[in-house]
């Protein structure tokens, strides 16, 4: 279905060629996975399939490609549309008309197709999908996982025969992201379409792709093979298979359900010696407890009538690592927004206790400005934030916001790992750089108290595990912190309570070990691998476990 | 419910004379026509919401008139009272007559805002730009993204806003604005270029065959020509009166040049659409009823000027003229409200009943 033959591209303006020297073949019908970090060329090969590079992108193209005995470098992305739909990272940038029916007919009527026609693969491409529902909407009351699927329905209207996905759901939350997957998954299957995705949400898709083409970057050659094959060959990869790499599980089991049975028997040789963690801390006397920074009583808060936020009480002390969990629209946001003074309670206060002189300032009274003296919040969107030359430019920014002097800023870009960019233009750095510097350009004024909303979006297990890393480094030195995710591993390697959202109320409230442990939902893999309260990421079971394989 | 050409024909018969009139009975007349078709048409409709807004600007700027006409003009026998003499422009008598005179121009005022509120009540924009002519496509593609990005671009401005309050910044002048303008444009650039990718992906201006460089050549030409000609033709009528009738041929003829340029044009877009609206009877009704409408207030205006004329001022009669021809013109208006097929307002929220889209596929 699609060759390539020793194809190498070079973007204009380049010194190295991004792609070098490729050479394979993908078979019709299959399910290929493209991974690996960002930045090493994944986008790029997936655009020479519909000839956007070098059409769209200008750059110095050797070697070929064909996909159907069709060579895009000739066609360009025009002549390709028929054969290879293209869907993107972005689920807002994608739309020409706000109506989901026209925006699905748009491409067919540039094709000059006869009305009756458009109306027959219009309906088709509806049901494919199961969107039938959403015909009449208009794009901006969708979700983002609606969205998407919009996105691939409005281009298998044209019935090509390669769908390539780049990255499609790594601005969604998980629930989205799954309906998407869900989605490929059933194309593949039911009609044999031959699908190219590049994916970081490993553990959703790894089971049903045939092959894995990963680009390790750092100019290396990329590995194709069958799943377990790469995998095993991959340094950063999810809990479930670095845990069975480490203990020597073969052949590496790619669901909960293969792993349950090499779990199994771990278990049941599990050496007496080593004692699990703790699955409860020690409970502590009350006057022991470090003092509270921000306590919530009975906060109410609506949107136009929606309740968001309703009777909600919590109390967050020195030092605490806090996540707070729950499906979209449970309030997550909304709730940390308060607690910067960003909106305001309807009922019920929001108090911001100052740790130095002990005062405590009612968000109702107090102005943004000296509530951010204390607590500091990074937005989802780190674009909405950066706009300077430079990074350094970005910091200096906010420092003159609170009215302190620029300082030095080595420190805080060594531990972000942005020293070399720091008079890079932000917004030329990759997604992950990006949290990281939006991350610096607040933490750069010292707020006692650190607001997070979703961290990780976007970012693959490389960047994860940096900002994991540097996270754990934050808690240790004593800063309060709370974030507001979706990311059961993060949660699980990070925080030490967590708080269950639901309906813009508290569900659960607790340790994240007991709460993990006794939901179903957000537990993480390895919890779910072992059902075992004691066991959350990892290092836990390795800890347990090392001897053992050894 | 009708065909969008239907509705505009209707549109442009309904504001033709809410431009042109300033008697008060007319206005009142096409007023009611206008409201009687929103609330047996547009009431249901997603776009009906918007009627309110409109309705209350009309009714703002009418009560604006009033109080305007009167303090500043101070002709007229009936004097309600005075005001001192020395205050500057509204000093002097307040007369009926002005009352009156301001009252009518803040009903032609509601009166326009009125067809188009309904308007925009019984068609939606999406429909009207579909309905674009074949050689303005791109142009009605450009305005449906601008359509599609503006919700988009409010709520990036929001969540920039907001980010840059956390980070301690302050708007207060215009310099203050940067750090809300420079990520909203670059946004906005970013998502661009991801638009203009996908809609590359998905064959977008592959429908243009362009014509040999020769043919083009003289297609622009001709464009040029006919072009020249209507100038020539409109500046000879202004400045040379006795050459009437080379005047109008010349403009004719210019007319006619453009037209098939347009056309030409046009046929180089090899673009089919979707879902075409079908045009019924009742289509022809209104859209006879609207032309004719439209013809009669044209041929009143032009052989009897002073008809749609109306000044209360002496030594004029403070009662204005009726001409029954006019009235029967725009009582035409409410056409569509009689052929419109019965549960049309129904129909008009869901565009099109799920019986006939299958009868289509089929």
């Amino acid at each position: 279905m699609i060759r390539f033959e020793h194809l190498s591209y070079r973007y204009p303006g380049a010194d190295a060629t991004i792609l070098q020297d490729l050479s394979f073949e993908i078979a019709e019908g299959e399910f290929l996975l493209v991974m690996g970090p960002s930045g090493a060329g994944k986008s790029t090969l997936l655009r020479c399939l519909n000839g956007l590079v070098p059409h769209f992108y200008g750059g110095t193209v050797s070697g070929e490609v064909l996909v159907d005995g069709r060579d895009p470098v000739a066609l360009g992305p025009r002549g390709m549309a028929d054969l290879v739909g293209f869907v993107l990272q972005d689920p807002e940038a994608q739309f020409v008309v706000d109506r989901v029916e026209d925006e699905l007919a748009f491409a067919l009527e540039n094709q000059g197709l006869p009305p009756i026609l458009m109306r027959k693969r219009v309906e088709e491409a509806l049901d494919q999908i199961n969107i039938a529902h959403l015909r009449h909407r208009s794009v901006s009351t969708l979700s983002g996982g609606e969205r998407q699927r919009v996105a691939i329905a409005a281009v298998m209207t044209l019935q090509p025969r390669v769908l390539v996905l780049d990255e499609p759901t790594s601005q969604l939350d998980p629930q989205a992201a799954e309906e998407v997957l869900d989605t490929l998954v059933k194309l593949n299957q039911d009609l044999g379409l031959t699908i190219i995705l590049s994916e970081h949400r490993l553990e959703r898709v790894v089971q049903y792709v045939d092959r894995i083409l990963y680009f390790s970057g750092n100019g290396q050659r990329p590995i194709l093979g069958e799943p377990r094959q790469v995998l095993s060959q991959v340094e950063l990869t999810p809990p479930l298979i670095t845990l069975a790499k480490a203990l020597d599980w073969s052949p590496i089991p790619l669901t909960i359900k293969e792993g349950r049975r090499f779990a199994r028997k771990a278990a049941r040789h599990r050496p007496d010696g080593n004692k699990a963690p703790e699955a409860t801390p020690p409970s502590q006397r009350r006057n022991d407890q470090p003092p509270v920074l921000i306590s919530v009583k009975g906060l109410g808060f609506s949107y136009n009538g929606h309740p968001a936020l309703q009777d909600l009480s919590l109390d967050v002390r020195r030092g605490e690592f806090v996540a707070l969990m729950g499906r979209n629209g449970a309030g997550k946001t909304t709730l940390l927004k308060q607690l910067v003074g960003l909106l305001r309670p309807d009922q019920g206060r929001v108090q911001i206790v100052a740790p130095t002189s002990g005062a405590a300032m009612d968000t109702r009274k107090a102005s943004v400005e000296e509530i951010i003296q204390y607590v500091g919040y990074v937005p989802q969107n780190p674009n909405a934030l950066l706009f300077n030359d430079t990074v350094r430019q970005e910091l200096d920014f906010t420092r003159h916001g609170h009215g302190l002097p620029p300082g030095e800023y080595e420190g805080l870009l060594d531990t972000l790992g942005l020293t070399e960019y720091a008079s890079h233009y932000p917004r030329d750095l990759s997604v992950g750089e990006r949290q990281r510097v939006a991350l610096a350009s607040i933490l750069v004024a010292e707020p006692q108290v650190l607001l997070l909303d979703e961290p990780t979006r976007g970012l693959d297990y490389q960047q994860k595990a940096s900002l994991v890393a540097f996270l754990q480094r934050e808690r240790a030195r004593g800063r309060t912190i709370i974030m507001a995710t979706h990311d059961v591993e993060l949660v699980a390697n990070c925080a030490d309570r967590v708080i269950l959202l639901g309906d813009g109320q508290v569900v659960v409230d607790g340790p994240t070990r007991q709460v993990m442990s006794e939901s179903l939902v957000f537990a993480s893999q390895i919890n779910k691998l072992f059902r075992d309260p004691a066991l959350l990421t990892v290092e836990d079971a390795l800890s347990l476990y090392a001897t053992d394989a050894s | 419910m009708f065909h969008t050409l239907t509705w505009v024909l209707w549109l442009v018969a309904a504001v033709v004379p809410a431009f042109i009139m300033r008697n008060p009975l007319y206005l009142a007349l096409l007023l009611g026509a206008t409201w009687l078709l929103y609330t047996t048409l547009g009431r249901t409709t997603p776009m009906g919401s918007s009627w309110g807004s409109f309705v209350k600007l009309g009714v703002f700027l009418f009560a604006l008139a009033i109080p305007f006409n009167a303090l500043s003009i101070h002709i007229g026998q009936i004097v309600l009272f005075h005001l001192p003499e020395s205050w500057p422009i509204i000093g002097g008598p307040i007369t009926l007559e002005a009352v009156i005179a301001g009252a009518v121009s803040g009903l032609a005022l509601l009166t326009i805002l009125v067809v188009f509120a309904a308007f925009n009540a019984v068609v939606d924009h999406y429909q009207l730009l579909r309905a674009t002519p074949s050689f303005l496509f791109q142009a009605g593609v450009v305005i449906s993204i601008a359509i599609t990005f503006v919700p988009q671009m409010v709520i990036s401005a929001r969540e920039i806003r907001q980010a840059q309050r956390i980070r301690g910044h302050r708007f207060r002048g215009l310099r203050d604005l940067l750090p809300l303008v420079i990520p909203l444009l670059a946004n906005s650039l970013e998502r661009s270029i991801q638009l203009a990718e996908t809609m590359e992906a998905r064959g977008f201006g592959s429908a243009v065959s362009l014509p040999s460089r020769r043919r083009a050549l003289l297609s622009q030409l001709g464009l040029l020509a006919a072009l020249v000609g209507v100038l020539v033709g409109l500046s000879l009528l202004a400045f040379y009166p006795q050459a009437r009738v080379w005047a109008w041929l010349l403009v004719a003829i210019g007319v006619i040049g453009m037209l098939a340029f347009f056309a030409f044009h046009g046929r180089q877009v090899k673009r089919t659409r979707y879902r075409r609206q079908s045009w019924h009877a009742p289509d022809t009704v209104v859209a006879v009823a609207s032309a004719i409408s439209l013809a009669i207030v044209i041929v009143v205006r032009l052989t009897a000027p002073d008809t749609f004329f109306y000044s209360p001022y002496p030594p004029n009669s403070l009662l204005p003229a009726f001409d029954p021809l006019v009235g029967v013109a725009l009582l035409l208006l409410v056409m569509p409200v009689l052929v419109a097929p019965r549960g049309a307002a129904r129909e008009a929220s869901n565009s099109e009943p799920a019986a006939r889209d299958m009868e289509h596929v089929a």
